[in-house]
């Protein structure tokens, strides 16, 4: 394996004013180009972890932090964030809280003016960017005035466009309806796929998170109580439902199906497809 | 939810000639203006400087907006009117030119009082024309090249675009007071909100520090603009040419006193009665109206 881009030793993390650490000696590798998924209830830390990643915290915030954060080799506490924006790029839930130009294009210029982008290329990515992700022709519009799922796309759009390695979104759909949701997370994986970016995407929505993660995090009171495929995560329904955290529905049907009717045997299936085909094996073996 | 609240005087898009010239070069213009109405007392020039801002609406297709932002004008050149015709703002004696039962009514104070109106007038419809057919993030790029410091020029921009957001937050949190039975309109409704607005706001101000910095706001390095505003030749002459013609007027109208004609039109004592009557009604048909409603509410 090749050198993590991100690497959590032991960190601590306690936010300033309060006594009880947001994050309880954390250690985590992620490699270069994984699609990482964040789990976890309100309150569990997932927030506070993906702003260790672009050192939101500890610079700005305060707080108290011990062991180290790396990324992409920079220990993130001796950074400005503003030096860290050309590595990671952080969208957050409320998109317009992030609006501050007159209009879409300037919105997304604003990153690319700030690391000295010359003109002709700016002229060149800005509509690229917002043809990606799907705001094509928007330039002009002002930011206040799209819809909650538009602009959340907008500020995924106005962090894409200075190309950072490390994708951040937290909550990125929580206020986008079910096609905007699709879009977005399609949209990171073509990402990810095609660009090699690594995502880190902190969510509530299992159903997508076993489609597209490499790997599932999920957090409980500051600590990574599970870390592996998503496969091997939802598998473990019975501690997903002790951590008060959703399973995919199909991973919750086999288990119904496996531990009250005997009926599911091998692997638990985390996405609709794998289920339906098995019902349908059920099912034909049963009429046979 | 994202439904935007406009400001009452905004940019209205075009691609007319006022469109294109730079906006420095308005701004030459618009200072000229303010510079000459507060310095000449002559009501021909006053009046000439209206009406030529007023010809440039047109041209730049923004009639309509500029004649509803210019309704601002009936209170007060009513009550600018009404008020100068029986207590002029220049010295005594005063000329008593007809009188309104025991009130004297004098033809200075209505040479002043449009004096008054008329630099008001000059000023706001040139300001106007300016403010609908540029850009804000065209003027605050030109101001970039004047060297005005980023963060501030990032400031006043940021200002202007939270009007709008401000308005609507108080809004949502009025409906929201309503809907819980608390009283949602009039200035008893206002204190109670101050709170939530300014928590949210305070909230919103550090998520948006937040996402600013991860963007690379206040980094060292050298800073591009994706706006670009060119300065032709014909903008300069624009802008010297209001230059030129301010200083020249404004010279020569200091020199003379001011520059009055106040000695040289006189009006006749029908023309200020009418005068005063009109615009009186009118003022106080608006102080009349604005007491009914607060009571109807």
């Amino acid at each position: 394996m090749s050198d993590p881009i991100i690497s959590f030793t032991d960190v601590t993390y306690t936010y300033a004013g309060t006594d009880e650490p947001a994050l309880h000696s954390i250690s985590l590798e992620i490699q270069p180009g994984e699609y990482v998924a964040v789990l976890g209830l309100n309150g569990a830390g997932k927030t506070t972890l993906g702003l260790c990643v672009n050192g939101v915290v500890p610079t700005m915030l305060g707080g108290e932090l011990t062991g180290t954060v790396l990324v992409g080799g920079l220990d993130v506490s001796e950074y400005p964030v503003r030096e860290m924006s050309k590595l990671v790029g952080m969208v957050f839930d409320n998109p317009e809280f992030q609006m501050s130009q007159m209009s879409a294009a300037e919105e997304v210029a604003l990153g690319l003016e700030n690391a000295g982008v010359p003109y002709e290329e700016m002229r060149r990515i800005i509509p690229e960017t917002l043809e990606l992700v799907g705001l094509g022709g928007f330039e002009e519009r002002s930011p206040l005035g799209l819809s909650g799922g538009q602009q959340q796309r907008l500020a995924i759009a106005a962090v894409l466009a200075m190309k950072p390695q490390i994708l951040i979104m937290d909550e990125p759909t929580s206020n986008l309806d079910p096609i905007g949701k699709q879009e977005v997370f399609d949209m990171a994986a073509k990402l990810n796929r095609e660009r090699g970016m690594t995502v880190i995407v902190i969510e509530h929505e299992v159903e997508v998170m076993a489609r597209y993660a490499d790997r599932v995090i999920v957090l409980d009171a500051g600590r990574i109580v599970m870390n592996g495929t998503p496969q091997e995560i939802f598998s473990r329904v019975d501690e997903l439902d002790a951590l008060k955290l959703r399973v995919p529905e199909s991973a919750a049907l086999a288990r119904v199906l496996g531990s009250e009717y005997g009926l599911w045997k091998g692997q638990v299936p985390i996405t609709t497809e794998p289920a339906v085909s098995a019902i349908n094996e059920l099912l034909g073996a049963k009429n046979a | 939810m994202s439904m935007q609240a406009a400001l009452p005087i905004a940019m209205i898009p075009g691609n007319s000639i006022i469109h294109r010239i730079n906006p420095l070069a308005k701004l030459v213009w618009v200072v000229g203006y303010v510079v000459l109405a507060f310095s000449t007392q002559n009501i021909v020039i006053l009046y000439s400087m209206a009406v030529f801002a007023f010809i440039l609406a047109p041209i730049a297709g923004v009639t309509k907006p500029l004649l509803k932002a210019c309704l601002i004008l009936v209170p007060v050149g009513s009550s600018l009117l009404a008020l100068q015709i029986i207590a002029p703002a220049v010295e005594r004696p005063w000329t008593e030119v007809a009188s309104l039962g025991p009130l004297p009514l004098y033809g200075d104070g209505l040479y002043y009082g449009f004096v008054l109106l008329g630099r008001i007038v000059a000023s706001l419809i040139i300001a106007l024309v300016m403010v609908m057919t540029t850009h804000p993030s065209d003027l605050f790029t030109s101001f970039a090249k004047l060297k005005v410091p980023y963060t501030l020029n990032f400031m006043l921009a940021m200002t202007l675009q939270l009007i709008p957001v401000f308005q609507r937050e108080v809004g949502i949190i009025l409906s929201a007071q309503k809907s819980r039975g608390m009283k949602g309109t009039g200035f008893a409704a206002v204190l109670p909100s101050f709170v939530p607005v300014f928590v949210g706001a305070i909230e919103r101000v550090q998520q948006l520090s937040i996402s600013l910095e991860s963007r690379g706001f206040g980094s060292n390095g050298v800073k591009t603009s994706y706006r670009q505003v060119r300065g032709r030749p014909s903008d300069w002459v624009v802008g010297i040419v209001g230059a030129l013609v301010v200083a020249g007027l404004s010279t020569y109208s200091i020199m003379r006193g001011t520059w009055s004609l106040a000695g040289e039109i006189q009006f006749s004592s029908v023309f200020v009665f009418v005068t005063f009557l009109i615009s009186a009604t009118i003022f106080a048909g608006i102080i009349l109206a604005a007491i009914l409603f607060s009571f109807k509410k």
